[in-house]
């Protein structure tokens, strides 16, 4: 009956959807007793490389054998909660996994400089449980336990963006603002939930898209919808929802807002895409209408606002901020055309602006790390004094703005096709023009860094000082990752290919 | 606080009464309503009388803070616990059944489910009193005349 | 337990002295829920909150869920009250009168939440109808299945921890990481963050660096080498907005600094209280 040895590669490859969520758990709920920063470091390192190392196994199932389901408990589907993993989810689950072992590499030098010594143990096991709640929410087939998972990736993301008080008290206004407005969307989203129940009588995904399309349209599935989307567009920060984030991203420690920005918001477009594509009837005509006009215009409009905005930011991070903002407009714009290339753009550039934005604040957090750069002006002459991580900036800056031979610009190319194969021509100028202005924001911080001479203290110039090299790593590994999947696109192209044909499976 | 004699009799009587109800509803909660989550807060409840009678001081020492960081991660590590140990048997995540092995009924359910309940206890009741604590051992700014 | 609704097999078999009860308590909760949105005193708040779940709880009892109803008159009435409490005690007795303005949002959200759900009632199942998909598919499964598979009379418990173990083992991780939370924001013994740290050979004390910053500097600056001053800076709203909000607290309340300055002396005597 013991089958303690029973650790073979199939055991594994059966357990992984399970493992890489409770693994984090368990290890989460242990740092908090861990009062040694060492020891707590080194069992994140190894958690989340253990959970890059599960979520590659679950890619190459499902790349080999489709759609994987686990039934926890023992109880089959409708009864009990389903793990299921397909070719939408398993590319953002190795996302954040990989991220998350790229954020923790950098971490071990950034929480020295941003956290009280005593409270560095619990510190990692709060990121650890964000870690464990983003992935539980993508690895689940089940509506009601995304809320569980939401809500625990949640509530360690206030507390980690609440952390960054001890370098900037604002952070405890800003991670307010973000309780109040993520617990309205948390809320939103179960009301939602309950709906489709209300509707279905289940809370398995699949059941209760098979229910949808045998009860057809009814209003309580347009209300619950309404609902499930607006509560994940605060989530996701979709544009007029996405008030808590500049602050959010500005006041958090350095490295929780590069985890953040590469990976909450991609979690919850993950779930939108879900929700829309395979729960509900994507060809029923209020959700059509919903991709048009909600989700494409308000893409567009975001895209536009929120670029402006970053213009116009003194602070850098905040100015990155408003650019993620402008970023997720261009997604929701990729899904709002509807189309499979609109909807495998959008899923690219989910994937690659995850890579591009997690290396600029990685390399903004390295800078206040060594000379305290939190404004625009004091990119002055940052080429010369921290010439490796600038240049990690640069290349990362220029993916960001879509510059070919980067990955941003694989993205945004396929949007602007997809865009132009629909005949939106409105969206591609709307793209080409933000890209204009995400040029500008991006390149007066490259100008200030390049071009300017060094900066003076007392008449002297200051010195060279280059980031620790675990910092140099891990954003160098980000902005090299920018670059290959740049020049060699086939890869990311070809899984959002499958996520897209996962979602389109029935519509084509 | 000294002067409420009334109060600190009746309470010093209850408080245990209090805690073992609670345990009555963790326990039965297989049979009657309750469980884990209701049976932490009657729990922790005992410790905040305890604490409002005889002050938030005395109520440390009874119940130290270093032990709510403990019971917090204890709690947690019971519940996934029980799921760790039906993986080592063999079976699914939380598939109780492997637990115990009854040929009549499913006796690893009803193990698995107190044992799971009792991690939900630990956890819910020390993370009570945690916030309990944090906001009752500071010093208000506002004095007693502003009431 | 529940098999007295379903028996009858039609829909709308809720007998008219429940209908009542259930119709009357709504009433009552609406009526609470204006008086707690009215009241500026937040003590008044805080306990009518108590009330509010104590008739939620009540309501839950003729709604059958009586495990829910539990929970709720132990936290929502019970805990939760003294919580807020003892948070209240930190702040105010009395709650800053909010402009229309403000008020207008949240109103708006509110109204279009309601006439959403409004919307969607001609096409909702009928109140306690057995043919509804709630009442035919897994959720009734439970009932017969939890029987034999589970073996205890609660199904609720058994729905909740075997069924949908995993849910509460999240649940249990949400109030593992509230608690983790506190105690890394506040911490068990009142003494929040008082720590210091060595960045790039300059030290940073919690107490001095960001606090006094945020209440008498109108400077965002940290204090690690500026290398120029930033001139015409257009400031955003937030910092604009900071150096009025600290002015207002330090005029509210010139106990500001005195507290701060008292915390330490009231940790060292935590300290010793509890080795006495």
């Amino acid at each position: 009956m013991l089958n303690f040895l029973n650790l073979s590669q199939a055991w594994i490859a059966a357990e992984a959807p399970v493992a890489i969520v409770v693994l984090p758990l368990i290890i989460g709920a242990l740092c908090a007793l861990i009062n040694k920063e060492r020891i707590a470091w080194l069992l994140v390192l190894l958690t989340t490389l253990i959970c890059s190392a599960l979520s590659f196994v679950i890619l190459r199932e499902v790349m080999a054998s489709g759609t994987i389901s686990y039934g926890l408990g023992g109880w089959d589907p409708p009864l009990g909660i389903e793990y299921r993993v397909d070719g939408l989810n398993a590319p953002v689950l190795m996302l954040i996994s990989v991220i998350g072992v790229i954020c923790t590499l950098y971490a071990l030098r950034s929480v020295t400089a941003e956290i009280e010594p005593k409270k560095r143990g619990p510190f990692y096991g709060a990121f650890m449980i964000s870690f464990a709640g983003l992935l539980g929410m993508v690895v689940t087939g089940d509506a009601f336990n995304v809320f569980v998972f939401l809500e625990v990736s949640s509530i360690s993301t206030y507390v980690l963006v609440a952390m960054g008080a001890s370098r900037d008290r604002r952070a405890l206004t800003a991670a307010y603002n973000y309780l109040i407005l993520g617990s309205i969307g948390a809320t939103f989203f179960v009301i939602g939930v309950g709906f489709l129940y209300m509707q279905t009588g289940t809370l398995n995904m699949a059941d209760i898209a098979l229910a949808l399309s045998e009860s057809g349209e009814s209003r309580v599935t347009q209300v619950a919808f309404a609902f499930i989307v607006v509560g994940l567009g605060l989530k996701l920060a979709m544009f007029p929802l996405h008030l808590w984030l500049p602050g959010a991203y500005a006041y958090a420690p350095s490295f929780v807002t590069a985890f953040l920005a590469a990976t909450a918001t991609k979690a919850a477009l993950y779930l939108l895409l879900r929700f829309v594509f395979t729960i509900f009837d994507p060809t029923a005509d209020f959700i059509i209408s919903a991709l048009t006009w909600l989700l494409a215009v308000l893409g567009v409009i975001g895209m536009f606002f929120a670029s402006f905005q970053a213009i116009f930011q003194t602070d850098a991070r905040r100015l990155l901020a408003f650019s993620s903002v402008a970023q997720v407009g261009y997604m929701l714009l990729g899904v709002g055309i509807g189309t499979m290339a609109g909807v495998t753009a959008g899923y690219v550039h989910l994937l690659g602006h995850a890579m591009t934005k997690g290396a600029l604040f990685l390399c903004l957090g390295a800078m206040w790390y060594q000379f305290g750069v939190t404004r625009i002006s004091d990119f002055k002459g940052l080429g010369k004094t921290m010439p490796w991580t600038m240049g990690a900036f640069t290349v990362a800056g220029i993916s960001l703005i879509g510059v070919p031979g980067t990955v941003g610009f694989v993205s945004k190319f396929a949007l602007l096709t997809a865009a132009a194969d629909k005949g939106w021509w409105w969206a591609v100028a709307a793209i080409v023009f933000t890209s204009i202005l995400a040029l500008v924001y991006i390149g007066r911080m490259l100008e200030a860094a390049w071009l300017q001479d060094r900066p003076q203290v007392d008449g002297v110039d200051v010195a060279t000082r280059e980031a620790p090299a675990s910092m140099l790593v891990a954003m160098w590994a980000l902005a090299i990752a920018c670059v290959v999947f740049g020049v060699n696109a086939t890869w990311p192209l070809e899984l959002a290919n499958d996520a897209a044909s996962v979602i389109m499976g029935g519509a084509g | 606080m000294n002067s409420h004699l009334i109060l600190r009799t009746v309470s010093k009587f209850l408080i245990p009464l209090i805690v073992v109800y609670g345990l009555y509803v963790h326990f039965h909660g297989d049979f009657g309503p309750g469980g884990g989550f209701q049976a932490g807060v009657i729990v922790a409840a005992a410790v905040v009388l305890y604490a409002l009678i005889f002050g938030i001081d005395a109520c440390k020492v009874a119940v130290p803070p270093s032990w709510i960081r403990i019971g917090m991660t204890v709690g947690v590590m019971l519940f996934a616990g029980t799921g760790v140990v039906t993986w080592l048997l063999g079976g699914a995540f939380f598939d109780y059944d492997v637990l115990k092995y009854d040929p009549d009924h499913p006796a690893g359910q009803h193990l698995g489910i107190i044992c799971v309940e009792l991690g939900v206890l630990f956890t819910v009741a020390t993370v009570m009193v945690a916030i309990f604590y944090a906001f009752g051992s500071r010093t208000p700014d506002i004095s007693d005349e502003d009431w | 337990m529940l098999s007295f609704i379903y028996a009858a097999g039609g829909p709308a078999t809720i007998s008219p002295p429940t209908l009542i009860i259930d119709i009357a308590l709504m009433a009552m909760l609406v009526v609470v829920a204006f008086a707690i949105v009215r009241m500026r005193s937040l003590f008044a708040i805080v306990m009518l909150q108590g009330v509010y779940s104590l008739m939620c709880a009540a309501w839950f009892v003729t709604l059958d869920a009586v495990d829910v109803a539990f929970t709720e008159a132990a936290v929502g009435a019970g805990i939760s009250t003294v919580l807020m409490l003892s948070a209240m005690l930190l702040t105010d007795r009395q709650s800053a009168p909010v402009g229309a303005k403000k008020s207008l949002g949240p109103l708006l959200v509110c109204v279009l939440a309601g006439a959403a759900m409004f919307y969607a009632i001609p096409d909702m199942p009928a109140y306690g109808d057995a043919n509804s998909p709630a009442n035919t598919g897994p959720g009734m499964e439970y009932m017969t299945a939890a029987v034999t598979d589970v073996e205890i009379p609660n199904i609720v418990t058994a729905v909740l921890a075997s069924y949908r173990g995993y849910d509460t083992m999240a649940e249990t991780v949400v109030i593992f990481m509230a608690g983790l939370g506190v105690l890394l924001l506040l911490g068990l013994n009142g003494n929040a963050g008082f720590w210091q740290a060595k960045v790039q050979g300059q030290n940073i004390f919690s107490l001095t660096a960001p606090r006094t910053r945020i209440l008498t500097s109108t400077e965002d600056k940290p204090e690690t080498e500026p290398p120029a001053p930033d001139e015409a800076a257009p400031p955003k709203p937030k910092p604009k907005r900071k150096p009025a909000a600290a002015k207002k607290r330090a005029a509210k309340k010139p106990a500001a600094k005195k507290t701060a300055a008292k915390k330490p002396a009231a940790k060292k005597t935590g300290g010793k209280g509890s080795a006495s």
